[in-house]
Parts: structure tokens; C-alpha cells; sequence
């Protein structure tokens, strides 16, 4: 019986989040979007999503007076994460088996 | 490359991580221009205090070590643009940052140490730590030439502790431009092709 993989993460712009923050300390809300190609708007609703999973802590502040969003993944998103990854290896292996 | 708030399927999800991840990793700074700064600086500095002991016999020939405080001046314009432009902290930059700082402070004590006790035995002790910051650094970065041009740092290091202290400044310039300089060099053309690759 497979683990059902985490809806929060299986959605493409969220799990692109996710996999940036995954290698980094930290990063610029506009560098996630530069990255991701998504919409600033887009983009924002999901970083919301994530941060009300609790995946990510969102600081927003003043960086030569211009509004400064960053983001980090917290240790709940690292677990969500690996957790994330593993079903999906599961999933593949017995893809291969049946195929 | 553009994502979609869709579901997909397993393959699509695992190969949209490895992207991302790849991604990343091209975010890693170049760093070279502060391995160019304090390698041309301390190689200059060699150099004149060279000229000065031994070509012009000047008895204050340490006074090329005045170009010390120019590059830290020029090193703090650096970190302060640096700054400005940085969107993303990586794992290896924070540990890079962390391993020069602490260098950068042996320095100011082994200056302090000196000062103290002579310098006529200082040079081996900064070539050691040169091999020591360059090659961690090279090994952060995985940029082969940077961890050889460190590690060969130990035996210049060894090295000097046998020759006389004028010569032991040209070893210190040749351990600069091993380890400094020319892994600076080759770095920068890194990031520049792959820049230009991921255009």
C-alpha cells in the first residue's frame, strides 16, 4: 500500500520551491521567480500555501528601502520533503517492476 | 524554466528536482575577485619589500606591507556591493565566509605574534595558512586547481622554514601566485563559461 504523496508538494510550482530552498540557507523571493518562471502573483499564493503547511518560514523587511521578501525551508518542510521524495521512489520502483 | 501550479506524474516530479537542484548550484557566486584581490595585493607587497631589502637596501623595507589596509579597503567595497546584489545564500558560501574570517583573523594575531617575538620566521606561517584557506576553499567549491594550489602551500611552507628570510619572500609570492592568483584566474573563466552556457 503506497503512502499518499504529500498534496502540498505535488503541485509544480510549489515542489520548484521547495527544491530551490531544499540546497540553499536561504533565497530571495526574486530569485525563486526568476528561477521558476512563474508570475509574481502566482508565486505568492503558493509561498502563502507553504508557509500556512508550516514547509517554510517567509521574512519580509526593508533592504535599501526596497520591500525585501526571503524565504527558508524550516525543518518541518526538510521532513515533508525527504518524506516527499521517498514515496515517490517507491512509486517509481514498482512502476519498473510492472513494467 | 516555467512551472505550472498542475499535478503530474512521479518521473515529472523527480526530474523537476534534479532541475531545480541543478539550478542552484549554478546560483554559487564567483568569488574569484577576492582570491584576485589579496593575491595580487600580497604578491605586490612581496615584490616591493623584495626590491626594498635587497635591491635598494631601505631599511623600513616592511613598509610594502602598507598595501595591506588598500586591499582591505577595496575588500570591504567588495563585501558592501556584494551585499546589495546577493539573492540567494548557499550552504557553501556561509561556510567560505566563516573560513575566511577566521584566516583573516589568525592573521591579525599572528601580525600581533610577530610584532612581538620578530618577523624573521613569519612567511612559513603564512604560506601555511594560505595552503590551509585555499585549498577548504577550493574543496567548498570543488575547483581542482584551487585545492592543488593550497595543498602545495604545505610543503612551500615546510620549504621556507630552510631558506633565508629574503628568499622566503619570493617563495611567499611563488606560494600566492599558485594558490591565489592562478586558481583565481581559471575560477572567474569558470563562472564566465558557465554563465555563458546557462544563457
Amino acid at each position: 500500500m503506497f503512502k499518499e504523496l504529500d498534496p502540498i508538494l505535488h503541485s509544480q510550482l510549489r515542489l520548484a520551491v521547495m527544491s530551490l530552498l531544499i540546497s540553499v540557507k536561504e533565497a530571495e523571493f526574486t530569485f525563486i521567480k526568476e528561477k521558476t518562471n512563474a508570475t509574481a502573483g502566482n508565486l505568492s499564493v503558493q509561498v502563502q500555501k507553504l508557509k500556512d503547511a508550516g514547509y517554510i518560514d517567509v521574512t519580509k523587511q526593508f533592504k535599501d528601502n526596497y520591500p525585501l521578501t526571503t524565504c527558508k525551508i524550516t525543518k518541518a518542510g526538510v521532513n515533508a520533503f525527504e518524506d516527499y521524495v521517498q514515496v515517490l521512489q517507491d512509486y517509481l520502483k514498482v512502476s519498473k517492476k510492472n513494467a | 524554466m516555467k512551472t505550472e501550479d498542475k499535478d503530474f506524474d512521479p518521473e515529472e516530479s523527480l526530474a523537476l528536482i534534479r532541475t531545480m537542484i541543478e539550478t542552484t548550484k549554478a546560483s554559487i557566486k564567483d568569488s574569484s575577485h577576492y582570491f584576485l584581490l589579496w593575491g595580487w595585493a600580497t604578491m605586490i607587497g612581496c615584490i616591493i619589500q623584495y626590491v626594498l631589502l635587497n635591491v635598494v637596501h631601505y631599511k623600513h623595507h616592511y613598509y610594502a606591507w602598507f598595501i595591506t589596509p588598500v586591499a582591505l579597503l577595496i575588500h570591504v567595497f567588495f563585501l558592501v556591493s556584494d551585499h546589495k546584489t546577493e539573492k540567494v545564500k548557499t550552504y557553501i558560501s556561509q561556510a567560505n565566509s566563516y573560513l575566511w574570517m577566521a584566516i583573516g583573523f589568525s592573521f591579525l594575531v599572528l601580525a600581533f605574534i610577530f610584532s612581538r617575538i620578530g618577523w624573521q620566521n613569519s612567511f612559513p606561517f603564512y604560506i601555511l595558512f594560505y595552503g590551509l584557506g585555499t585549498s577548504v576553499s577550493g574543496a567548498l567549491l570543488q575547483f581542482k586547481p584551487m585545492v592543488l594550489g593550497g595543498s602545495s602551500c604545505f610543503v612551500l611552507a615546510a620549504f621556507a622554514a630552510y631558506i633565508p628570510y629574503d628568499l622566503q619572500i619570493l617563495l611567499t609570492a611563488f606560494a600566492i601566485l599558485v594558490s591565489y592568483i592562478i586558481p583565481g584566474h581559471l575560477l572567474r573563466l569558470r563562472h564566465r563559461h558557465f554563465n555563458q552556457n546557462s544563457l
